[in-house]
């Protein structure tokens, strides 16, 4: 919302047509625009089409990859490696999140070394779990879950810490044991924090499994990407790069209305 | 008495001790033999090569490699990523216009660009800072967009109706009342263009720590990669300190004198 600074009664009415939304309107002609600028620019001998490629030559790359490219096999392969060390890293952040909520020991404990790694680019291990683990899918999920376990770890401690005291000492003063306060109070209290830890992890699993496949592979996505890349074919690295921007825009949405519909659900 | 003080500083020499102890059981596995020092290193052998790498320069020219490019990534995201923010903020047709960009680089893996970069910029320094930049930009933009947006709007009316023009408003009441919010994306855009120049440095780079990451994996030295490691996780915290401590000044201010 831009700051409409003029007072209601002097404020122009907006013009809205019917429908189509103003924004939608402005967005649908920035991107038609630069689309156009795009595919007219290396003809016109602006830019070099060798690097830029066309929004036209790309469409036609994108036929050719849906049609055979081995596109399945790639996908799965990232989506595994993706998905396995997602999982991982769920499996053990999860109780670890919840044990560090609520114990203040723990907490003093792990606190340190799990913010340093937290903070730190988990992808710096990338070259020193490709020596442990090989180059095969065993070092990305690796990866993918040592990007994925730190936001979620912290994010969960986080939110079992903001618990409504209040709401704690209600229950306590009406009878109930630690067990129900952490399982009625507690968990559901730190839900959208955890989702919020989950987002992050998406976010940095997906950049895991490409880096990580970038980096050194023999199949996935990312492989598909550093071979069209070195060889210069623009066209085909960036139908790749739409690719995983979708599914990584498919899973963060996912996560988010996930994140809404807890949010609608607690109360208040 | 001694409880006392325990209690009072639980928090550091729990902390303290963790840490320590972790050090010690990687030492002792080494030392004992369990883990083989070709693949996982031990903190002795770690010390030594740190040490070695101070006295030969190697470690002050990979920080100084990587800190060059990670300011100039950074310094670049914060104006164009603040400039941006503040335009989107108050002019909501830009935002619009703005808006499929902003979505698609959120979603889009940036390193997936190096080949472009490298054919486009050349090896080393200034792909590294394109990557870099373009890691930080999106949550310095994004706060700096939210905190222009959500400025309270009874100080706006309030500003407005002692006759505050719209420049007035912008420059007095939205920029200021953002700052805190705007320096909060710095925060997350430091960790972002440390991220964006260690990751980029692994691959398309001639110099810097996550180049001597890289560099010593190909050669197998697990133990010089062991120390830019640490560098770089020292590197985060330190400067995440910096930026919480920044933090804590910019919202100072106006703590101060409303005492709700």
């Amino acid at each position: 919302m831009g700051l409409e600074a003029t007072p209601a009664s002097t404020r122009r009415a907006p013009r809205r047509r019917p429908g189509a939304p103003r924004s939608l309107v402005i967005a649908s002609t920035a991107v038609l625009l630069f689309l156009l600028l795009w595919q007219a620019a290396p003809p016109l001998g602006l830019v070099n089409g060798n690097y830029t490629s066309q929004p036209t030559l790309i469409f036609l790359a994108a036929v050719e990859v849906f049609r055979g490219d081995q596109l399945g096999h790639h996908t799965w392969i990232s989506f595994s490696e993706f998905f396995l060390g997602f999982a991982l890293a769920f499996a053990v952040s999860i109780p670890l999140g919840l044990l560090l909520g609520v114990s203040r020991t723990a907490r003093y404990l792990l606190d340190p070394p799990l913010m340093a790694l937290y903070i730190a680019p988990s992808l710096i291990l990338l070259p020193i779990m490709i020596i442990w683990l090989g180059i095969g899918i065993a070092s990305k999920i690796a990866v993918v879950f040592l990007g994925v376990i730190f936001p979620i770890i912290v994010n969960t401690m986080a939110g079992m810490h903001e618990a409504d005291a209040n709401l704690v000492r209600a229950a306590r003063s009406f009878g109930a044991g630690p067990v129900d306060i952490f399982l009625r109070i507690l968990i559901p209290g730190a839900l959208p924090s955890i989702l919020l830890g989950i987002r992050l992890g998406v976010g940095r699993g997906v950049l895991g499994v490409v880096v990580g496949e970038l980096y050194v592979s023999q199949a996935g996505l990312g492989y598909q990407m550093t071979t069209y890349g070195s060889s210069m074919r623009i066209d085909r690295l960036l139908v790749y790069v739409l690719i995983i921007s979708f599914f990584g825009y498919a899973l963060t949405s996912f996560v988010r209305w996930l994140e809404g519909r807890v949010r609608n659900w607690k109360p208040a | 008495m001694i409880a006392r003080w325990f209690q009072r500083h639980q928090a550091l020499i729990l902390g303290t001790s963790s840490l320590i102890g972790i050090v010690g059981v990687w030492q002792a596995l080494a030392s004992l033999g369990v883990t083989n020092p070709f693949f996982v290193s031990s903190p002795a052998l770690i010390a030594d090569e740190f040490v070695v790498q101070l006295r030969n320069g190697t470690a002050a020219a990979n920080l100084g490699a990587s800190l060059y490019c990670f300011f100039l990534a950074l310094g670049m995201a914060t104006v164009v990523g603040v400039g941006l923010g503040l335009v989107s903020g108050w002019f909501r047709d830009f935002e619009s216009a703005l808006d499929p960009f902003i979505w698609f680089k959120y979603s889009a893996p940036t390193v997936a660009f190096y080949p472009l970069f490298i054919a486009l910029l050349g090896y080393g320094a200034p792909t590294i800072i394109a990557i870099a930049f373009l890691f930080a930009l999106t949550p310095i933009y994004a706060n700096t967009l939210s905190g222009i947006k959500n400025v309270d709007r009874d100080l706006v009316r309030a500003a407005i109706s002692f006759g505050a023009r719209r420049i007035d408003v912008f420059f007095k009441v939205a920029l200021p009342a953002s700052v805190p919010i705007i320096v909060a994306g710095l925060r997350l855009g430091v960790g972002r263009a440390l991220t964006g120049v260690v990751v980029a440095e692994l691959f398309g780079a001639t110099a810097g720590l996550g180049y001597s990451i890289a560099y010593y994996a190909q050669m197998f030295q697990t133990t010089p990669m062991m120390v830019s490691i640490v560098i770089v996780v020292l590197l985060g915290v330190i400067l995440t300190q910096l930026l919480a401590f920044l933090e804590a000044k910019t919202d100072a201010w106006r703590r101060e004198p409303t005492l709700r």
